[in-house]
């Protein structure tokens, strides 16, 4: 991991330079290259001059907005993109998320939970290994013979739960929004009714989780969405 | 010649003499050089000119005038009223019936243009009073508009009395003295929203009227016109106007209360905005210090080998994430205590709620004492997911803080239309007296242990603001006992979505 590291830069646009030295530091810590930002206008330049393997983006720049940007290179892009904010702003975590970032980090932040954003956001996704096996604790996802089973017991998915399972499994490690499972799930146009997904993802935990009251694997992320963890 | 009504009577019939008298002086040098039916003619002309100038009255006696002045100074035998020829019967009878007809006609078209002029008057008066009123800005002004208008067109007092806030009425123009004594008449005008008259002698006000200010909305207030004399207002013109003139005040009186209405939302807006503003300013200026403190302390705990160091750079990150929690405690309550949060509610499951919040006593001490009882089943409740993991966040804080040992139990039950939620824990329980007490801004509950106790009035604000309550209780054996209680409401149906 250490040799593919050190090859990839990772952008951090953020105009406090006291946040930017820290989180340099960590990054350097792990021999990620860093590129620094300081205002929207320098990132789309380092963004296109640099191409870096993620960026790190601050949402309450003084120069424009955020969410403004990470559209933008959505265009062109698939470049992961964490993006940085304060709590009590889920509406701007979710317009950014829905925008096209990939995950999230609430300020204050420590080292640990940005090494590990960074490091799943990455690492390859693991959609692309789309026959392979899934282990989440006691449970075996078998994508090539579309099974689930708890050791010897197979569980039986609806097509819509497996499809949802899939959907998480392909973004496992990431924050999705309620839009996001919807469309993928649903399909387009059924990208608002939250109390939908929400009844699935119950089905999903009674049938998945040991304790469906404190999920180990389908995480709510409030106010935003749900998060896989394998 | 005159023409103002004030001169008709005795003076018009006078100057209709003069006329018949001066038409016989100035046909009379044709007597000899003009045929008689001709000067019967001239006669008929005056008739004709005082009707169109003296109206139908005056008319009527210069016919008759003139035919007794024809037969006096014309027919033969002059200057007696007797007649030689009687044919000549015939001509005074036709010229007495053509005189008579001549000036009925004449006159009553002149009533005609008179009272269309009269209406033009009126209606150019009304369009300037409804353009002044449209100008007004206060109702002090609008009250002095119409009071000077109707003293103006009707001779009579009359003033707006416009609801105030206390419950009464104010008078727009104020008056001098006796504004009591038409209050309760006024109040009755208002909440009955019928025009109603008022006799002679009931006060020193009266004879009066008084008419609802009508708008599609509301009664906006009541214009109360008085004059001494009894019937001055009372006469179908003067209640046609009044009529009018209440329905332009209504209009006016609205529109008033309508700008008044949007200025106060551009102000509440504006007022907002400056407050998101500042709070989000001081947000800001806090948490990115905080930031950058959690950040290089965690950074140093971890780079640092020698296990003082890394203590105390432990303690300084745990610090200031534990300041980093206060400040967002304050914030909440600075945006709470505005009164103004906008609830975010979605309809979800309980379990839910209470999953996301455990997740963030994760790996914390006291965890392992959380227990959670049977919460599938519940109905969904419409939430603020964000808002109300905090409740139980600072709820589950507080129990495993005050209560170090022993379970903490959440629990939740549906009981009829509410849903009932229940923390207990088996701690020393809320000292007797305080239950209330607790939730009140800084307020520790037992005292030495950190936390100036945001936590619950915080918890009590988002409670509220859905709709709930929540109360504190000790448990009778031992051990708090904080008890929510949410309306549980119908979550609509989910039809009309692909299913499997």
């Amino acid at each position: 991991m250490t040799e593919q590291a050190t090859a990839a830069s990772i952008l951090v646009v953020e105009d406090e330079p006291e946040i930017r030295r820290f989180v340099r530091a960590t990054l350097l810590a792990e021999r990620w290259r860093v590129r620094e930002a300081g205002s929207v206008e320098s990132a789309r330049e380092a963004l296109v001059a640099e191409s870096p393997a993620l960026m790190i983006l601050d949402l309450g720049l003084p120069d424009g907005d955020g969410i403004q940007l990470v559209a933008e290179l959505r265009a062109w892009s698939a470049l992961p993109v964490l993006v940085l904010s304060a709590r009590s702003e889920e509406a701007d975590k979710v317009a950014a998320l829905d925008a096209g970032a990939d995950d999230y980090l609430t300020k204050p932040f420590g080292v640990r939970e940005l090494n590990a954003r960074v490091r799943a956001l990455l690492r390859r996704p693991v959609a692309t290994e789309a026959d392979s096996a899934v282990c989440m604790g006691d449970v075996v996802v078998d994508r090539a013979r579309r099974t689930v089973m708890r050791g010897d017991v197979p569980l039986h998915l609806t097509p819509i739960e497996y499809r949802l399972l899939l959907a998480f499994i392909a973004h496992a490690g990431r924050v999705l929004t309620h839009r996001q499972l919807l469309r993928e799930v649903w399909g387009p146009g059924h990208g608002t009714d939250a109390q939908y997904l929400r009844v699935y993802v119950g089905h999903l935990r009674q049938k998945l989780e040991r304790d469906p009251t404190r999920p180990r694997h389908l995480l709510t992320e409030t106010g935003i969405g749900y998060r896989f963890q394998l | 010649m005159p023409n103002a009504p004030g001169q008709r009577g005795a003076v018009a019939y006078l100057w209709a003499a003069v006329v018949c008298a001066a038409t016989t002086l100035l046909t009379l040098p044709l007597l000899g050089h003009v045929d008689l039916a001709n000067i019967v003619m001239l006669f008929l002309l005056a008739v004709a000119l005082v009707a169109l100038r003296l109206g139908s009255g005056p008319a009527v006696f210069a016919a008759v005038l003139g035919v007794v002045m024809f037969d006096f100074f014309f027919v033969q035998p002059r200057l007696s009223l007797t007649v030689a020829d009687s044919q000549y019967l015939i001509t005074f009878g036709v010229m007495l019936a053509v005189g008579l007809a001549i000036g009925q006609l004449t006159a009553g078209q002149r009533e005609k243009a008179e009272q269309a002029s009269a209406r033009e008057a009126e209606t150019q008066a009304l369009y300037t009073l409804a353009r002044d009123l449209a100008g007004a800005f206060a109702p002090e002004q609008t009250g002095e508009i119409i009071a000077t208008f109707l003293a103006a067109r009707l001779h009579v007092d009359a003033c707006l009395w416009l609801p105030a806030s206390d419950g009464g009425f104010v008078a727009h123009p104020p008056l001098p003295q006796g504004a009591s004594s038409a209050q309760s008449r006024v109040a009755e005008t208002y909440a009955s929203g019928e025009t109603m008259l008022f006799a002679a002698g009931e006060s020193q006000y009266e004879p009066g009227i008084a008419l609802p200010l009508r708008s599609a909305q509301a009664t906006r207030g009541v214009l109360l016109a008085h004059c001494p004399d009894a019937g001055g207002v009372c006469t179908p013109d003067a209640r046609r106007v009044l009529d009018v003139v209440a329905s332009l005040a209504a209009i006016a009186v609205e529109r008033l209360h309508y700008s008044e209405v949007a200025q106060q939302a551009t102000v509440a807006v504006e007022s907002e905005r400056l407050r998101n503003a500042l709070l989000a300013a001081v947000s800001h200026d806090l948490r990115t210090p905080l930031t950058v403190l959690v950040g290089l302390a965690d950074a140093l705990a971890l780079r640092v080998p020698d296990g003082e160091a890394t203590a105390d750079a432990t303690a300084i990150r745990d610090q200031a994430l534990r300041l980093s929690a206060q400040v967002n405690k304050l914030l909440d309550m600075a945006r709470l205590r505005t009164g103004n949060v906008v609830l975010r509610r979605e309809w979800q499951p309980l379990e839910e709620v209470v999953g996301s919040t455990l997740a963030h006593f994760e790996g914390l001490p006291g965890v392992g004492r959380i227990e959670v009882g049977k919460l599938d089943g519940l109905p969904w409740l419409s939430l603020d997911a964000v808002l109300f993991e905090r409740v139980l966040c600072n709820l589950v804080e507080n129990a495993l803080k005050h209560a170090p040992t022993g379970p903490i139990r959440l629990a939740a039950a549906a009981d009829g239309d509410t849903v009932e939620i229940t923390l207990t824990d088996t701690g020393p329980g809320i000292a007797t007296g305080d239950e209330e007490r607790v939730f009140g801004l800084f307020e520790r509950g037992g005292g030495e242990r950190g936390g100036v106790g945001l936590g619950l009035p915080i918890s009590r604000a988002i409670v509220a603001a859905h709709g709930g309550s929540i109360v504190a209780t000790n448990q009778p054996g031992g051990g708090a006992c904080f008890r929510i209680r949410l309306p549980a409401g119908e979550a609509p149906s989910l039809e009309g979505m692909p299913d499997d």
